[in-house]
């Protein structure tokens, strides 16, 4: 177990080193400059050198990249060019504080309906509960996050007044913002839930276990949940990391200072070092989310085995 | 082994939870809150060239002047000061008694330090031209060919600071109301280093406000500076800067009161324009179409003189944009400074127009002297959406009354600037917002004949703006640039002026007095009270 989370990890360290290397030189064909190009125009050649010398910008790109990997190598992302003088890793930090707490969130609001109205709709196959979470789930996936973060804000924050209509001062900000982004997650683990448990349901060994006379609560929380979490578990690694890393409309509409506008602004602002960084740290932790789902699969299905057993 | 892990859950929420500041209590008086639509990035004042940096910096800190609600300068940290007969030496005397948040004193020579940093290389905000070219060796100091103590600008003693202009400026002390020429405690600076203004603690203060929180993305709260010279005349004690990137969330929170001043969006402006607190004002910020002169097609005069007539300009103020901005039929603003007898605009008149019949004869005009009708020209435009909307009102009036076909082509800012400075254009709609109020500050820019200016070069042109920037006579200076505005867009049609920016608002009816400058330092709260 041990050799294969090594394994994995070293295919990370592997793949982050290509995504890092695309990113770089693909960044530099990003057209304009960092700078301002009225700005930067009317500079003396004297501060144009200065500034470019100060972004080390002024080498040949292969050198730029040499030198950033070496820094890289030592935990040095750099300092951003538009948040002046300040150090990539602390600005990445602060922005993603917000998005992390109202991904979190988000999740465990999606995964806790989620789950119940998959069951419940499986469990009631054709009823009632069956066809509005269908209509739900349907709903979820195909209106925007910005539709509802919108709607949200105009009637509970506005016109009830019951939660703050923004910012990122206290917890109760994060309320509607994590309710907009968790119906996406919501819809898709409801249907996820149904799908796989109707065909779980309709398993021999539930029928047995009807058979032995084991209570209808038994049946569904020991045979039938346990054995069709697994396809909610696959998405759940896709959910988690696209939830928390932000998502730039909701951060907008909610005024939250998340790594969802971070990351658009610094590619409009052409801040290559800050673009390098949030690259990294979407795709390791990307990485890393798969890898922990992989980890969940084999405690959860026994017959998932990420090693070869010895007696095969 | 489930409660354990619930627990376990709720304890990594809390954990998470406590990323948010804790609810800064909100003072039991009022605070005049206000948003702006994008981060405040930088407060290093030699880097900030955002409009957000200098609206917080105006509010915590103050140069020799401060503008009035008339946006006219009136001694701020300077109590008096005097002007020599050639209008080249201004002496400054700064206020008796006056202090930085931290007690220190304020003096002449942290002036001299922060106008020295904002001249050297390690300015990059882009705005040392604004020194430079007014006070003397500042722009050898710029190349570092001179020395400091060769530049211009001298601490005589803590309370005198004396500056030598090359050339009589008569808005020189409009210039002085602006961030850049804000003194910075030198003391305090080399205590922090290149920490400075990275942090609400990391700054001192010489404005009517304290900064107590600020993050880039967040904005910035204010309380009243108790060692500020006019503190009895500030009433406001709590201010905030809120950065809403989302102008419908900002017009929620604005109906929610948790704004004072809100920016309206033309959506909502046609539906508040008869509220009591509605007001509108036209920003000194010009959107033009600028014509590549070394381009086969728009090089034809005709063409150019063509393509300014046939856009009728209140049509689109009227009813595509319609937020208040106002047709441009000059380059210079409606507003910006002329003589006592109105403003330039006023006196200039209008240097271009609508005018169909017009444009289909100058068209005539350049088709036959191009030997054919262009099959179709290409319009460069950024891709936001102001100027997307721009590009598609210009496509259709071009065909509709010239017959002229345009495709348009979006870039990003950066990719357009950059077409830009490589020839690689032939029109393209660009905006320049004044840097002080004084028509040089637009018509400075052909005198270089770069790519980006369209490779205009002009003597008569180039003569205009020298002679005028050497004048001590006021009355001949302005003539020479109202002569020059006309050469440049009524005889030569470099550029066709489109609209001038106007901005729509809403501020509450117990907020009074919250000063809107339509250049410069966008904003003042010092004098604002709630009623």
């Amino acid at each position: 177990m041990v050799k294969y989370i090594l394994k994995r990890l070293l295919f990370i360290f592997v793949t982050l080193w290509i995504i890092v290397t695309c990113t770089f030189f693909m960044m530099k064909q990003l057209p304009g400059t960092p700078f301002d190009a009225e700005r930067f125009s009317i500079m003396t050649p004297a501060q144009q050198e200065s500034m470019l010398e100060m972004y080390g910008l002024n080498d040949p790109v292969p050198v730029q990249y040499v030198k950033y990997i070496g820094n890289i190598l030592h935990g040095d992302l750099g300092t951003s060019f538009s948040y002046v003088n300040q150090d990539v890793g602390s600005v990445i930090a602060g922005r993603l504080k917000p998005s992390a707490l109202i991904g979190l969130q988000a999740v465990l609001i999606g995964l806790a309906i989620g789950l119940v109205l998959g069951i419940l709709a499986a469990w009631k196959h054709n009823s009632g509960i069956d066809y509005l979470t269908m209509i739900l789930a349907v709903l979820g996936v195909s209106v925007p996050n910005f539709v509802a973060a919108a709607l949200l804000q105009y009637y509970i924050g506005l016109k009830w007044g019951i939660l703050p209509i923004g910012f990122w001062t206290s917890w109760n900000c994060s309320v509607l913002p994590s309710i907009a982004l968790s119906f996406s997650a919501t819809a898709m683990v409801a249907r996820f839930m149904r799908t796989e448990m109707l065909d779980v349901l309709d398993q021999d060994y539930i029928v047995t276990a009807r058979a032995k006379g084991i209570s209808q609560m038994q049946v569904l929380m020991r045979h039938a949940v346990k054995n069709s979490i697994l396809p909610v578990v696959t998405i759940l690694g896709p959910i988690v990391v696209n939830l928390m890393t932000g998502s730039l409309a909701v951060e907008n509409i909610y005024s939250i200072p998340g790594i969802g506008s971070l990351f658009v602004d610094c590619i409009k602002a052409n801040d290559y070092p800050v673009i390098m960084g949030i690259t990294i740290f979407y795709a390791a932790f990307y990485m890393l989310v798969v890898l922990l789902v992989d980890l969940v699969y084999s405690m959860i299905d026994p017959r998932i085995r990420l090693t070869k057993g010895k007696e095969d | 082994m489930l409660k354990k892990r619930f627990t376990a859950f709720l304890l990594t929420l809390a954990l998470a939870a406590t990323a948010i500041p804790a609810g800064a209590a909100e003072a039991s008086d009022q605070v005049l809150s206000v948003a702006v639509n994008a981060e405040i990035k930088t407060l290093v004042p030699w880097a900030a060239s955002e409009e957000n940096a200098f609206l917080v910096t105006n509010q915590a800190q103050e140069g020799l002047f401060r503008m009035d609600a008339e946006n006219k300068p009136q001694p701020a940290l300077c109590d008096t000061y005097e002007v020599s007969d050639d209008k080249l030496t201004y002496t400054f005397h700064l206020r008796d008694g006056i202090k930085w948040s931290n007690g220190d004193p304020i003096t002449a020579g942290d002036f001299v330090f922060s106008w020295l940093k904002q001249m050297s290389a390690e300015a990059t905000n882009g705005y040392s031209f604004i020194m430079t070219d007014y006070i003397v060796n500042g722009q050898e100091y710029s190349e570092g060919t001179a020395e400091a103590d060769t530049v211009g600008v001298k601490a005589l003693d803590d309370q005198t600071l004396e500056v030598q202009l090359k050339n009589p400026t008569p808005y020189f002390t409009n210039l002085c109301t602006m961030i850049m020429f804000f003194p910075v405690d030198e003391a305090f600076y080399e205590s922090v280093g290149d920490q400075y203004a990275l942090a609400p603690d990391s700054m001192v203060y010489s404005g009517p406000f304290t900064i107590t929180e600020y993050d880039p993305a967040v904005g910035a709260t204010f309380v009243k500076n108790d060692n500020y010279w006019d503190k009895d005349n500030v009433q406001i004690s709590n201010a905030k800067v809120r950065v809403m990137k989302d102008a419908a969330a900002a017009f929620n929170a604005y109906q929610a009161g948790e704004l004072s001043y809100v920016k309206l969006d033309s959506a909502n402006v046609i539906a508040n324009q008869n509220s009591e607190e509605f007001s509108q004002t036209i920003d000194f910020r010009s959107t033009y179409i600028q014509f590549n002169l070394t381009d086969p097609v728009v090089g034809n005069v005709n063409m150019r003189q063509a393509i300014s007539h046939a856009i009728e300009r209140e049509a689109l103020t009227g009813f595509i944009l319609a937020d208040g901005s106002a047709p441009g039929t000059g380059l210079i603003a409606d507003g910006m400074a002329g003589n006592a007898e109105g403003t330039f605009r006023e006196l200039n008149g209008d240097v271009t127009s609508f005018d169909v019949d017009l444009a289909k004869e100058y068209y005539d005009k350049a088709v036959a002297e191009l030997g054919s009708a262009p099959a179709e020209v290409k319009l460069l435009v950024a891709d936001d959406s102001v100027s997307k909307s721009v590009a598609t009102f210009l496509q259709s009036e071009l065909d509709k009354n010239l017959g002229l076909k345009v495709a348009i082509d979006t870039k990003t800012v950066q990719g357009r600037s950059e077409l830009m400075d490589s020839n690689n254009y032939q029109f393209a709609v660009t905006a320049w917002g004044a840097d002080y109020d004084d028509a040089m500050t637009y018509l400075d820019l052909w005198t270089n004949g770069t790519p980006y200016r369209g490779n205009y070069t002009n003597d008569d042109y180039n003569a205009l703006i020298a002679d005028a920037k050497s004048q001590t006579d006021d009355a001949v200076r302005l003539d020479d640039m109202l002569q020059a505005e006309k050469l440049l867009v009524a005889d030569d049609a470099v550029v066709a002026p489109i609209f001038h920016r106007g901005s729509a608002a809403l501020t509450k009816s117990n907020v009074k007095n919250l000063i809107i400058h339509p250049i410069g330092v966008p904003m003042e709260f010092k004098y604002a009270y709630f009623e």
